[in-house]
């Protein structure tokens, strides 16, 4: 049997365990650079007019109108939070697989000595006592079964105080004819479009077609949901991340930049972050993309937007020498004139470390020679990010630099911003 | 032409100093009772994953010999006793009470219950 847990509104609650005076009140949390709403809790939800994933500056009266309260991403603080739960989830169970920042499925196959309903509803309080952070609790004999049981617990609250287990075929019947087949995990809108003009919209009626349709028109990805929502396992636990296929950062500057030095230098910062990310999962990037835009939203200024890739010499997780790449590509696709909104990178083709095979006519990477990454990757470590960084990040004020205006402290990482309790 | 290098391995050198005295002279007695420095993050917090810091600002509170900027650490994984120092919830506000005797009575929430008072002294 598989637990599925999930935090409720996640990074909205974690901003409200600090903020009593918050509970019970709308907030929404908004994406980097203060773009646009991706997160709300129950209370913001409710009010029908703050739609999420809109820019800000189209619904900031109706936040303002509606009193919702609205934080800048902490990302350092739910990154906290969400070990604290991932740790405390591991005293459950030995395999904990971290399916993303606020979920984790936890296999509780070997619990005899309690109902997996009181062992749901343990994680649950535990969690809560330790954290303040609300979770609900999906049980079933398979991943995309727990999922729907997550759901369910989140639904039916009175009923299901936030733990539901689908441990007999009862249950499990009743939960697949209570779901439209679109919210079935894995299910994407195309399909789920596809299943309704052939009358199928449960996913009851999902799982009472034949396995050969599934497979003609799902391709094996969905005969494994089809399987699963039976209760036959067929995803498999992962305990060990899969290394990442692409890797990317590009965030919106705070304000909009004309001059190339200022771009190339948070394109370098951006290459500085996503190459350490590199070197974390040990692993080379084949390829490089350096994208450029002028801002999509304004009418008054001229449109630009441009991207490249480039094949590096030789697959690198070299800061330095990805640095240099991306000067290169940026100089390619740059136009003076405009006003520029974003830039961004991102490196794919990723291949293990060992995979990579030397270029004859060029000197031995560097990540495979001496100490220089790895010494540089443990300064950082050691004392806060960019305390050493390479000269083309530049040292002046970083002006693209993004604005966290409503950005809470860092309660849980910084000694400087801890929670403050007047007396 | 010059060789450079022979095929011949040669054994990266350990640039680490090997497990002995640092004393050139008379080993040291101390050598077989070494134990790791005291580190206060161990000792104070039993359990990190339920451990929050808070910062005291005024002095309304000394009569529970908490001070302006003091440091609390409040342990959430504590089931608190009658007269242990707790952080509750009032009206949406943070307050620092001596647990009752009696449960809480239900606009006081309680948030977490304080392991440790950390004042400077100077």
């Amino acid at each position: 049997m598989i637990a599925l847990v999930d935090c409720n509104s996640f990074y909205a609650t974690c901003e409200q365990v600090f903020r009593p005076d918050l509970w019970g009140k709308p907030v929404v949390v908004l994406s980097n650079n203060d773009g646009c709403v991706i997160a709300a809790n129950k209370e913001a939800k409710a009010i029908s007019e703050i739609p999420m994933f809109e820019p800000v500056f189209k619904i900031k009266k109706q936040l303002i109108q509606n009193n919702v309260t609205f934080f800048s991403s902490n990302y350092t603080l739910y990154g906290e939070m969400s070990q604290r739960v991932m740790n405390i989830l591991s005293a459950f169970s030995p395999q904990v697989e971290i399916y993303s920042i606020d979920e984790a499925f936890v296999d509780v196959s070997g619990i005899k000595h309690l109902s997996l309903n009181s062992y749901g509803h343990q994680m649950k309080d535990r969690i809560f006592q330790y954290t303040g952070l609300p979770v609900g609790v999906g049980i079933a004999p398979t991943k995309v079964l727990a999922k729907l049981a997550n759901k369910i617990s989140k639904k039916r609250v009175s009923e299901n105080k936030g733990v539901f287990v689908i441990d007999t075929e009862k249950k499990r019947i009743e939960a697949l004819q209570w779901a439209d087949v679109k919210t079935v995990w894995g299910i994407g809108g195309k399909h789920a479009k596809r299943l309704k003009n052939i009358g199928v919209f449960t996913a009851y009626e999902f799982t009472m077609l034949p396995e050969e349709w599934v497979r003609k028109n799902m391709t094996v990805v969905g005969v494994r949901i089809w399987k699963e929502l039976k209760g036959i396992p067929s995803i498999e636990f992962k305990t060990m991340p899969k290394p990442k296929q692409g890797i990317g950062t590009a965030k919106s500057f705070g304000k909009k930049l004309e001059d190339l030095g200022m771009i190339q230098e948070a394109c370098s910062y951006y290459i500085s972050e996503v190459s350490e990310v590199l070197r974390n999962q040990k692993s080379c990037a084949t390829y490089l993309q350096v994208f450029l835009h002028t801002n999509y939203f304004s009418d008054r200024d001229k449109q630009y937007s441009n991207s490249i890739t480039v094949t590096l010499p030789i697959p690198t997780c070299d800061t330095f020498a990805l640095i240099s790449e991306a000067k290169k590509a940026l100089d390619a696709i740059y136009k003076p004139g405009y006003r520029y909104k974003k830039v961004g990178v991102c490196l794919s083709g990723i291949i293990p470390r060992e995979y990579v095979q030397g270029n004859l006519f060029l000197p031995p990477p560097r990540w495979n020679k001496g100490e220089l990454l790895s010494t540089f990757d443990a300064i950082n470590r050691k004392y806060g990010k960019s305390t050493v960084f390479s000269g083309l990040v530049g040292t002046r004020v970083k002006e693209w630099e993004l604005i966290k205006e409503d950005r809470s402290p860092r309660y849980t990482t910084q000694w400087g911003e801890l929670l403050r309790v007047r007396s | 032409m010059k060789i450079f290098s022979s095929g011949k391995l040669t054994k990266v050198k350990n640039r680490h100093a090997p497990e002995v005295s640092k004393q050139t002279g008379f080993p040291s007695p101390a050598t077989h009772y070494a134990e790791p420095s005291i580190d206060l993050h161990k000792e104070l917090i039993t359990n990190k994953d339920a451990t929050f810091f808070v910062r005291i600002d005024g002095d309304e509170l000394s009569h529970y010999h908490i001070l302006d900027k003091d440091v609390l650490l409040i342990d959430r994984s504590l089931s608190p006793k009658k007269n242990d120092l707790v952080l509750v919830v009032i009206d949406g506000e943070f307050k620092v009470i001596r647990f009752p005797k009696h449960p809480l009575d239900s606009e006081c929430i309680l948030w977490g219950m304080i392991s440790y008072i950390i004042h400077y002294a100077r």
